[in-house]
């Protein structure tokens, strides 16, 4: 888009008109063929953003106009808001716990698929099935059903109910994220796919046993995979909206041990009628969100491996 | 692998078009009717109030074949939550069931249709002056009230009379409560009731026992710390002597009888509103029975008769007429009071009340027998609560629960009650 945008310097613009307008009418069909994109993106994504950035220096209560207050939200948030720094220690809890989980158990599951032989594709469907319905309300609404007390889980482990208990509920919401391994689990057997099978090989010539090939072949050369699915993760972790939502019907509780991050924020705009504060959170999540990524792209220097540096 | 591709592509393109025509079916509302005008009634209730709104309803669309009317319901607090969603998103339903504690803010943010402009078809000469007047903000009328209502201990008739302790009479203080309450737990085994420490509503009992109020004339806080430290510190204290249902139970509250532990068979009694104490019958198989509220130590009652719910118009409805037949039809209809009973309330309108009232039958009659029961001994209600409240009562139950979880003092978390509702009520 750039390069056409340059004007064709003035020599070549006179030459004729029949050479310029072809040109003119490629270019405006690909703005035809963009339009649904750019029109969206902009409708959709770069506008309300703008707003939202707008809002979040305002006193907003979804009713009345909005009252410019500069940075009194920001200020409000991070001293005078002790559950503010509550949802936020809830959220990395949850981070902490979740993220690491799932992807273990999405590289278990891919590593056992791997060497199978026979219905492959069943399992497959089958562990992946949970990333479908698990975004759903319902599924969460199951759950909570599940792990509330007289459910399932109290009546087989006698544990009570968890999602009633303040330091057991954040761990049955993260249980329902981790159920959901199926997405980095497919992208973790295409990775394990992509290893080329001489590397076991030679490795099993050298008299390497099964962990041994696991820590010195399939890591390292899995590790662009497997960084690639941290990132993925770290960032929707972060995000954690619906099972927490559903498994507390909305409140976050109980006494505000599922109170994550973007469920405060609901909770503030849509709840408290506190747009403008919910706004100035959303900011900080994106900003948050943003420096972990960078983080973690910093960290990964030191131990992602690319096949294509070594024979740099 | 060409053909494979033409083939996906061709799916595609199907899927695609279906949902181009999916969507412009859905997108278009108004001709889904049929040619008829559609109106979005919404409300929060039980299966109970929703069979008769059904019928009520039906027998509207029968009377006026011109109009169609979608009805959707959910409990109080998802009710409350979607609601702001559509009001924020400036598209509410046609016709809403609103709270007291909504009408304020909802009427000043623009959310609400003037009813005067409504006048013609919207009869109100028949509501009682004094509960129609709490529709008004303003000056302006924005919402009529729908029923009268008034708070009730509603209790398990046969597991009390079975536990032999004495069945509550016409009045009791806040003391001979908690004495009952752990009366039963001793004899039956489980929580004489639900733990009121999370409801705010229970707080202004209490709190109007002793002569004071939620909120001052002039909207600001009309409790201390210390008032509802008192409060969460009784309620803390019968909470572990285990005669009110532990926090595990209390923390399941939101607004249905169905989640109280009255309703779940793990307490004997509930403290509640009455016209949904009718959701009880369905639960509690040894019948449901109402007594008031305790009262203050030297018998001030704290409980009143409250506007139990309005109805509204959203402010940008494309049929205000209609919208207003509807009100009209559910407020002022005697054949739509006699579907509708006490289910909402007794009835605002008194030539219907007066009407209906000796044909109510079942818990309806109950609700009737209990609140003439009460008729001439309360207190007038309070003001209109502040917009800020409607936040406040969910902080309420949220302040309560680091209580009852034990992680934290009832002092402290009234303190922390306290700063945030003098923040949310300046802003």
């Amino acid at each position: 888009m750039t390069t056409t945008d340059i004007p064709a310097p003035t020599a070549r613009r006179s030459a004729t008109a029949a050479r310029r307008s072809p040109k003119r009418e490629r270019q405006g069909a690909a703005w035809v063929f963009l339009s649904p994109w750019v029109l969206g993106a902009t409708v959709l994504t770069l506008l309300p953003m703008a707003v939202s950035l707008y809002l979040s220096f305002t006193d907003y209560d979804l009713f009345n106009p909005p009252r410019w207050v500069g940075l009194r939200n920001y200020v409000q948030m991070f001293t005078e808001d002790p559950r503010y720094w509550r949802s936020v220690l809830t959220t990395l809890t949850y981070v902490v716990i979740a993220v690491p989980l799932q992807l273990a158990l999405a590289l278990a599951v891919a590593l056992a698929l791997k060497g199978m032989k026979r219905g492959k594709g069943f399992y497959r469907s089958a562990f992946y099935a949970p990333s479908l319905l698990g975004a759903s309300m319902s599924v969460a609404l199951v759950w909570r059903a599940v792990f509330n007390d007289g459910g399932t889980v109290d009546h087989l482990l006698g544990t009570g109910g968890w999602v009633n208990r303040p330091g057991w509920a954040l761990f049955a919401v993260a249980l329902l994220t981790v159920w959901q391994f199926g997405a980095p689990m497919v992208i973790f057997l295409a990775g394990l796919q992509q290893i080329p099978a001489e590397l076991y090989e030679a490795a099993a010539v050298d008299g390497a046993g099964r962990w041994r090939q696991f820590v010195s072949v399939t890591v390292p050369m899995l590790s662009p995979v497997l960084f690639f699915n941290l990132v993925l993760q770290t960032i929707q972790a972060f995000q954690v909206f619906t099972p927490a939502f559903a498994i507390s019907a909305g409140k976050g509780g109980p006494a505000d041990s599922t109170l994550v991050y973007t469920l405060y924020l609901y909770d503030r705009g849509f709840v408290a009628s506190h747009m403008g504060y919910a706004s100035a959170m959303a900011w900080v999540l994106l900003f948050v969100i943003g420096a972990v990524t960078a983080v973690l792209f910093r960290t990964s220097r030191s131990w992602v491996f690319y096949t294509s540096e070594e024979e740099r | 692998m060409p053909g494979h591709r033409t083939k996906g592509f061709c799916a595609t393109a199907a899927a695609l078009a279906l949902c181009a025509v999916l969507a412009g079916c859905g997108g278009s509302g108004e001709s889904a009717g049929g040619g008829k005008i559609v109106l979005r009634y919404t409300w929060w209730g039980n299966p109970d109030r929703a069979a008769r709104t059904e019928k009520a309803v039906a027998l509207f669309e029968q009377r006026h074949p011109d109009i169609r009317v979608q009805t959707s319901f959910s409990g109080y607090d998802a009710y409350k939550q979607k609601l702001a969603t559509q009001a924020a998103g400036g598209d509410p339903p046609d016709v809403m069931q609103l709270d007291y504690r909504q009408i304020d803010q909802y009427a000043s943010g623009g959310v609400l249709l003037d009813l005067g402009r409504q006048q013609r078809v919207l009869r109100t000469a028949g509501i009682d002056p004094g509960l129609l007047a709490t529709g008004r903000v303003r000056g302006a009328q924005y919402a009529v009230p729908q029923g009268r209502g008034t708070e009730t201990v509603a209790y398990d008739v046969q597991a009390w009379r079975r536990s032999g302790v004495p069945l509550p009479g016409r009045s009791w203080a806040w003391d001979q409560w908690a004495d009952a309450m752990r009366a039963l737990a001793r004899k039956t085994g489980k929580p004489g009731g639900t733990d009121p420490g999370q409801s705010e509503d229970a707080f202004e009992v209490w709190l109007r026992g002793q002569g004071k109020s939620l909120y001052t004339k002039d909207r600001r806080l009309g409790f201390t710390a210390a008032d509802l430290a008192r409060w969460w510190t009784f309620t803390d204290r019968l909470r572990r002597q285990g005669a009110v249902s532990p926090a595990e139970q209390t923390t399941q509250l939101d607004g249905s009888v169905e989640n109280t532990p009255l309703g779940r068979g793990k307490a004997a009694s509930d403290a509640n509103w009455d016209a949904p104490a009718s959701g009880f019958q369905a639960l509690v198989k040894g019948g449901v029975a109402l007594a008031p509220m305790p009262s203050g130590a030297d018998g001030t009652p704290g409980q009143y008769f409250k506007p139990s719910m309005f109805l509204g118009i959203g402010a940008h409805t494309s049929h205000p007429a209609e919208a207003a037949q509807l009100i009209d039809f559910l407020v002022d209809d005697s054949d739509a009071a006699k579907i509708l009973g006490a289910t909402r309330g007794i009835p605002v309108n008194e030539a219907i009340r007066r009407e209906i009232g000796p044909s109510l039958t079942g818990f309806d009659k109950t609700i009737a027998d209990y609140q003439a029961s009460l008729e001439g001994t309360l207190k007038d209600p309070p003001h209109a609560p502040p917009s800020g409240d409607n936040a406040l009562q969910t902080t309420f139950q949220r302040d309560y629960d680091q209580v009852s979880y034990e992680r934290m003092s009832p002092r402290r978390a009234a303190e922390n009650y306290v700063t945030e509702a003098k923040a949310e009520l300046r802003s």
